[in-house]
């Protein structure tokens, strides 16, 4: 897979791709969440 | 490095005028403590995820890790997991939007004074505040040590002399706009580093040939891997090393778990979830986070283990040779003999921002550490001076601090000072943040006595057990005659797997056989208002 041969390497490397697209997607999902105003107290 | 001194000093001063802009608009903003101290709690999604990131990558994380990965290969690539997904994810997301609330709940501008408050306890405030007063200066030394190296040979400048300009620049705009001034200069830096490792992998991929052709390029070196590196368990650059070996407990212990769990308790980069208005910014931040870390830590280390590959082709060695052995050399090296000189001018330039955001950070959260955490709230208990006052007085001291240890400290001690830095945050802080956030029934002795026996646990197993930081202190050696009183396996498993459960463990126990803290106490530590989340 992607010329590397080891499955401990390999999986890490797309793990990181997916993660930071993971990221991406979770940013758009959540986009408007909450409200506006919020002040925590 | 060889490019024109002329054009790299032009680009050099174009970058500090606009530093120094935004470290104007910084100052031009703060009006008041919370300004200064959480930058007036509204920082927009994007400024502060080019901020956070900006800081937490500083150039040895790009030079030092990149570094890595060119002598030991790929495995490193298990850190930017963790640092997406721990240290962008579940930081944002769970620990932030909590931290967020808390912070305005009780009025804290630090992180020290958070924890503190959440345990009505003016001692792990000021406790919290002397470790990273005593700490941090080590950790920012070796970042500015980084920086003025980078200025030294890039700019023709006397070493002692760099320094000194880099120092009293960056001085100039953490005391004079606060924290506003750190995250508008950040998000700049932020922006140029991000720039400058985007062309960096690129231009890497197309000059070996492409993705699958590189990689396998690589692969195929393994029966390369040095007699010496293969007996500590060094398999090649696209493997894991060998189970059990002393290199893959330092990869797997001290750079994946270590680095990548440590980071959620720095307390520099925990005070920015209070820097946001709302818990939406945090999760808007999360969009731009999680790429910039992948571009950073993914891209120096893919570039880094990549490296052996355009040094075997064009010098017939590994990337460790071509570097002379000098592990810090890789980067640098590679750079200079394989990309287009106005890349290097750009990447220089990305270098001094990488170092000048996590210097920036690191001065500010020092100066509140020692000015208003210790001194102000703890010694004086909250009697003395302006909170703005006595954190100026106290970054101006940190600063003093971090130049003087720059010109003192052996080498050694520099080169550990990330790891030392990461290990007892996550010793001495997770375990009591963590339940000051999401453990109701963790109370003020419980925490006390968490913090104490990580902080203590961890200093014992660095100074006494950890092979790297023991030896290189001298302590052990003094005392008895040996670098480490522990042999074998245990000399290379890392404080954070020996001293973070420890303390877990304590918190707990001390917590369930004491009183509860009050009720009341705690429902205004956790309220949230009608309008919220």
């Amino acid at each position: 897979m992607l010329g590397i041969d080891d499955p401990q390497i390999w999986i890490a490397y797309l793990l990181c791709l997916l993660s930071a697209m993971g990221c991406i997607l979770y940013g758009i999902i959540h986009w408007n969440d909450g409200k506006e105003n919020e002040e925590g107290c | 490095m060889a490019v024109s001194t002329p054009i790299l000093g032009i680009a050099v001063l174009i970058y500090m005028m606009a530093v120094s802009y935004l470290g104007w608009l910084g100052y031009k903003q703060t009006k008041n403590t919370e300004d200064f101290m959480v930058a007036g709690r509204k920082i927009n999604p994007l400024v502060l995820a080019l901020s956070y990131g900006a800081t937490f990558i500083s150039t040895s994380a790009i030079v030092g890790f990149g570094g890595y990965a060119g002598a030991f290969g790929m495995g490193v690539l298990w850190l930017v997991f963790m640092n997406i997904f721990v240290g962008i994810f579940i930081a944002f997301v769970v620990f932030g939007s909590r931290t967020r609330r808390m912070g305005v709940n009780l009025g804290a501008v630090t992180f020290p004074e958070l924890i503190g408050r959440r345990f009505k306890s003016r001692f792990i405030q000021g406790f919290s505040g002397a470790l990273i007063t005593l700490v941090m200066p080590i950790y920012a030394g070796s970042v500015l040590i980084g920086g003025a190296r980078f200025m030294e040979t890039a700019l023709n400048i006397d070493y002692n002399s760099a320094v000194l300009i880099l120092a009293v620049i960056v001085a100039a705009y953490v005391i004079t706009g606060g924290l506003i001034a750190v995250i508008y200069t950040d998000a700049l830096q932020g922006a140029l580093m991000f720039v400058g490792m985007t062309l960096l992998l690129v231009l890497t991929y197309a000059k070996l040939g492409g993705v699958m052709e590189s990689h396998q390029a690589l692969t195929n070196m393994a029966h390369l891997v040095p007699a010496n590196l293969a007996a500590v368990g060094h398999t090649g650059w696209t493997s894991m090393p060998l189970f059990g070996s002393p290199t893959w407990w330092t990869l797997v212990s001290t750079i994946v778990l270590g680095v990548g769990i440590g980071v959620l308790a720095q307390p520099q980069l925990a005070v920015r979830f209070m820097t946001v208005k709302n818990t939406r910014s945090l999760k808007r931040a999360v969009l731009s986070g999680g790429p910039f870390i992948f571009m950073m830590a993914g891209v120096a280390y893919i570039v880094g283990a990549l490296s052996n590959v355009y040094f075997l082709e064009n010098r017939g060695m590994i990337a460790l040779d071509a570097a002379g052995g000098n592990i810090d050399l890789i980067i640098p090296e590679y750079i200079n003999s394989a990309m287009p000189e106005y890349f290097i001018i750009f990447f220089l330039l990305t270098l001094l921002a990488a170092a000048m955001s996590t210097l920036s950070s690191q001065f500010h959260t020092m100066g509140t550490a020692v000015g208003h955490d210790l001194y102000r709230e703890f010694i004086m208990k909250g009697k003395a001076g302006k909170t703005v006052t006595i954190t100026k007085l106290g970054i101006a001291v940190t600063i003093v601090a971090s130049v003087a240890l720059a010109y003192i400290l052996p080498i050694g001690i520099i080169a550990r000072a990330t790891a030392i830095f990461f290990g007892l945050c996550a010793a001495a802080f997770l375990p009591m943040y963590t339940g000051a956030l999401f453990w109701k029934r963790m109370n003020r002795q419980g925490a006390i006595a968490s913090m104490l026996v990580g902080a203590f646990t961890s200093l014992f197993w660095l100074t006494f057990v950890h092979a790297k930081e023991a030896s290189a202190l001298g302590i052990s050696k003094a005392l008895f005659g040996m670098d480490t009183i522990l042999t074998g396996t245990w000399t290379v498993v890392d404080p954070i797997l020996i001293a973070t459960p420890v303390a877990i463990l304590t918190a707990i126990i001390v917590s369930l056989m004491t009183q509860p803290d009050p009720q009341e106490h705690i429902e205004h530590c956790f309220r949230s208002s009608a309008t919220n989340d």
